[in-house]
């Protein structure tokens, strides 16, 4: 007698046949010796899927427009529950698909599996390796932070040395006369339309013709009896995907992706760097200087990429034998050493960090307090505010001309269109000096004795004294002051330089500032 | 011996793929689940200090700042503020049909909505139409420092 739950499949297989397509899809008999070395595929399935599914949960909050697209992912990193995890999953599920393809591929090659007649398949599996590398390209442009941006300008330009074509693919891949709006769409809709259509249908005819031809197995077939697809090859692909899948959860939850700085096409102390798996081009690239760079940028790579894709005639003999196969294994064993080692180099091979880290300076924590207590700024950046918003540390998206312009003359809202108006220029510096550093993360704690001090020191002595290695050249470097004054004639000194020096240039500060105010500048100065 | 390892590893597969299923469809349910509805108001200013209405009721056009996701923008909410024999009142002008904004017609001494008709009177009741409930009251005062009129939206 048969339960209700057999009896509803019996229903239901005899309306939709799925037993037999379940039967043609899981019950195939693998060659005997088919182990662990087959399971990357499968990994490799699994990768793109839970990218398919990360990559439509983060659509449900990307923005394609420069105006909003750094903002978006900032919100989904920061205010969307499980957000920061999503957005690790699908930044390190690309690192695991490059790798699990690589050695996808040098699986292949090891075991001789393109060989007649999977000659097709071995094509398809290099033209899925162009759309994964496509898909890494055209995803981190996205964020829309500078490395996105310069990286892009990088990815163009080595587009530009196409021969003949090199100015139209340029322009192709733009959109506009620069980067800027319509490239961002055009790369996202490549992004989310037109790969995620070739990967899935590549894929399926990845799959067919796997099964057409059947699995390689191993390079001598193995005596035995030959085992289903379904449990054991699955169990093992499973296991693969737990391992992998794990691995990746762990680096999503460790390792957040970074969001830099918005964009700014006016910046010019950005050092752009690519993803890890195009540091090898990267690398490659510094090799040929000047006319030679098409050699590095397009064609050892193009070489290399046709080589492959003529291996299985390169290579006709019929066995798989690793010893039948001496020159086309070490060939192929000394290019992947050297993509390894360049890419080694590549990643070496830092420049110095133009992003500043470490200890706040004098000026930028000056700036800081400036922005946190002037009423210049607190006037408008507040949460009731009905203007503008507070100033959040990492949520500063302005290019670093719009924020000097809005500093010097807030109400410019539109920089360049007049001028000015005339305003303490080292308030000014010291306050983008201090959005630079808000950019990355929140300004230290200051102890409210010395918040007054700093302010005004930052505002009235950088001007022409050097202090802690930054300010003016015009009056002499402060440093031992106490050594030189005790704090009544530090006051006077600064109330009425001219009871010192008749000649002095020195403003008596004693006529623009208040006696407290020159007071906690001298007590700061001496404790110093 | 064989069936026990068949039956063992099928009942892995099957159990692994769920799980990995089920702890992906989650996050992603955790993740895309709607934010909730915002915080109660505050008090907003409604009419400045000596800027008094020569009549009323008066519609009062309240801008803030809002926060939609990552989207910064202003927000624009309408509400009419009634003064009778000293007793200020507020009202939402969000008709409590299909979401409308009603107006004040002063020479019908009723508020109307453009959409279907629904009609209110002065106090908000409804008179006619298909409104099913009468406009939402708002809390409204004077503030005792500025002496601006404040309503909590």
């Amino acid at each position: 007698m048969k339960g209700p739950i057999d009896r509803l499949a019996d229903w239901l297989d005899d309306r939709l046949g799925h037993r037999a397509i379940l039967h043609t899809l899981l019950d195939e008999k693998l060659p005997p010796g088919t182990a662990w070395a087959f399971t990357l595929g499968s990994v490799l399935l699994f990768a793109l899927t839970v990218q398919i599914i990360t990559g439509v949960t983060l659509g449900l909050f990307y923005a394609p427009t420069p105006d909003h697209a750094w903002d978006s992912v900032r919100y989904i990193s920061t205010q969307v529950t499980g957000g920061a995890f999503l957005r690790g999953l699908h930044h390190w599920g690309s690192t695991v698909i490059v790798v699990a393809a690589i050695l996808h591929l040098a699986r292949v090659v090891l075991f001789g599996s393109y060989k007649k007649p999977r000659e097709a398949n071995w094509i398809v599996g290099l033209l899925l390796l162009q759309v994964i590398l496509a898909f890494g390209l055209t995803g981190y442009l996205l964020p829309w932070d500078q490395r996105a941006y310069w990286a892009t300008t990088v990815t163009i330009s080595i587009a530009k040395l196409t021969p003949v074509a090199g100015d139209f693919l340029a322009a192709l891949m733009r959109g506009g006369a620069e980067i800027g709006a319509l490239t961002l769409t055009r790369w996202y809709a490549v992004h989310v339309l037109v790969l995620p259509a070739l990967l899935v249908g590549l894929t399926i005819a990845h799959l067919y013709l796997m099964r057409r031809h059947h699995i390689s197995g191993p390079v001598t077939p193995k005596a035995g009896t030959s085992e289903s697809f379904f449990p054991h090859q699955a169990a093992r692909d499973l296991t693969m995907a737990i391992i992998v899948g794990t691995l990746l959860a762990v680096l999503a939850w460790k390792v957040a992706p970074t969001l830099e700085a918005p964009a700014d096409p006016t910046s010019s102390s950005y050092i752009p760097r690519p993803e890890w798996y195009f540091l090898g081009l990267f690398q490659l690239l510094k090799y040929f200087p000047g006319k030679l760079e098409v050699i590095g940028a397009l064609v050892v790579p193009g070489a290399v990429m046709t080589l492959l894709a003529l291996l299985p005639w390169l290579d006709r003999g019929p066995s798989r034998r690793w010893k039948d196969r001496p020159i086309v294994l070490s060939a192929f064993a000394g290019g992947l050493a050297a993509a390894v080692a360049l890419t080694v180099m590549g990643a070496l091979d830092k420049p110095a960090s133009a992003v500043t880290d470490g200890q706040w300076s004098l000026q930028e924590t000056g700036g800081a307090l400036m922005i946190a207590n002037d009423q210049r700024c607190a006037r408008c950046h507040s949460e009731t505010s009905s203007v503008a918003g507070p100033i959040v540390a990492g949520a500063i998206r302005k290019s670093d001309n719009w924020i000097a312009s809005h500093i010097a003359d807030p109400e410019v809202i539109a920089p360049g269109v007049r001028r000015p108006p005339q305003t303490n220029e080292q308030a000014n510096k010291a306050m983008l000096a201090a959005i630079t550093r808000l950019r990355l993360g929140p300004a230290p704690a200051v102890a409210e004795a010395d918040a007054t001090a700093i302010t005004l020191v930052t505002r009235e002595c950088l001007t022409c004294h050097t202090i802690d290695g930054a300010g003016g050249k015009g009056g002499p470097v402060l440093r031992n002051i106490a050594s030189k004054y005790d704090l009544e004639k530090l006051q006077r000194r600064i109330s009425d330089p001219t009871q010192f020096k008749a000649d002095t240039e020195m403003p008596i500060f004693g006529d623009t500032l208040y006696t407290e105010e020159i007071e906690a500048i001298a007590k700061w100065l001496i404790k110093k | 011996m064989g069936g026990d390892r068949r039956s063992f590893l099928t009942r892995f597969v099957v159990a692994g793929g769920a799980l990995i299923g089920a702890g992906l469809a989650g996050l992603v349910g955790l993740v895309a689940a709607p934010k909730k509805s915002r915080a109660g108001g505050a008090w907003r200013t409604a009419i400045q200090p000596g800027n008094t209405p020569s009549s009323f009721p008066y519609t009062a056009v309240l801008t803030e700042r809002h926060e939609d996701g990552w989207y910064q923008t202003t927000r624009q909410t309408v509400v009419f503020i009634d003064q009778q024999g000293g007793e200020l009142t507020a009202m939402s002008a969000t008709c409590t049909h299909l979401g409308c904004h009603v107006r004040w017609e002063a020479g019908a001494d009723h508020f109307k909505c453009p959409c279907h008709g629904g009609v209110y009177d002065r106090a908000g009741n409804v008179v006619s139409g298909p409104p099913p409930r009468p406009l939402e009251k708002i809390p409204v005062r004077r503030n005792p420092q500025t002496s601006a009129i404040e309503v909590e939206v």
